[in-house]
């Protein structure tokens, strides 16, 4: 389960928006609590997949971005517990690309479908433990 | 275990150790742990110690003998494959870090 704020979810919708037509991407701080990822801050962060037209389907977080956020949260007692991204004019429905790209099970995928323009629904996956696929995960937004 | 010993003695002795900062999802894997301090003088040896450790992270660190693909190490603020990779010398005050590549898009792979 994933459980965020309204205003951290305007963020991230906000993030997707300003991203369009291209894929917007970053990343979820929070804590585990009783294995509920609940999330406190938000970090948009560049998608600096190389080819610039190709960022409208792809995006990808510089491994020295997810390092800055990690050692910033770390100074907060924070943790990242999951990725954010857009699919511009596409289902918010982790795709095959998503589960080729993926890290460990654990991490909350929110993906946020941005429709001409404008965020209009985040859903959120979990990468199944033998790597498999993904299963939705419940979404908390308060 | 001798993970916990380890531990143990640095809490007791005030003996500084290398430490390596553990990604939350891996974390069910070294008994709730945020950090794991470790022994040896490379980054392959602190890596080596700590899936002695805790075995059970092994399989989410690495594919056969290699990292896993998605898998980086930055020594402090250095990724190592920039450095010496698994020959990369470490400190007793040195934090390793398990960073992942990430990536993905609407459509196949």
């Amino acid at each position: 389960m994933l459980r965020l704020t309204e205003a951290l979810h305007k963020v991230i919708k906000a993030h997707g928006e300003v991203s369009y037509p291209f894929e917007g991407c970053g990343l979820l701080l929070g804590r585990v609590v009783d294995g509920v990822n609940v999330v406190t801050e938000v970090r948009p962060l560049p998608n600096v997949w190389p080819v610039e037209e190709e960022k409208r389907v792809r995006f990808r977080i510089a491994e020295d971005d997810w390092r800055d956020v990690e050692l910033a949260a770390m100074l907060k007692g924070l943790d990242v517990v999951g990725v954010f991204h857009s699919h511009p004019d596409s289902l918010p429905v982790a795709s095959p690309r998503d589960l080729a790209w993926a890290a460990w099970p654990g991490y909350s995928y929110l993906i946020t479908q941005v429709q001409g323009g404008t965020a209009v629904l985040s859903r959120s996956w979990q990468l199944l433990p033998d790597r498999s696929g993904f299963v939705e995960e419940d979404v908390v937004i308060e | 275990m001798p993970g916990d010993i380890l531990l143990n003695v640095q809490e007791v002795f005030g003996e500084v150790m290398p430490t390596i900062r553990i990604p939350t999802p891996l974390r069910p894997y070294t008994g709730g742990q945020s950090e794991v301090a470790v022994s040896g003088n490379t980054v392959g040896d602190a890596l080596a110690d700590l899936t002695r450790q805790h075995p059970d992270l092994r399989p989410h660190l690495f594919e056969g003998d290699s990292l896993r693909s998605f898998v980086n190490i930055y020594l402090n603020q250095e990724d190592v494959r920039y450095l010496e990779g698994a020959e990369t010398a470490v400190s007793d005050n040195d934090t390793l870090l398990i960073i992942p590549s990430i990536a993905g898009g609407k459509g196949g792979v």
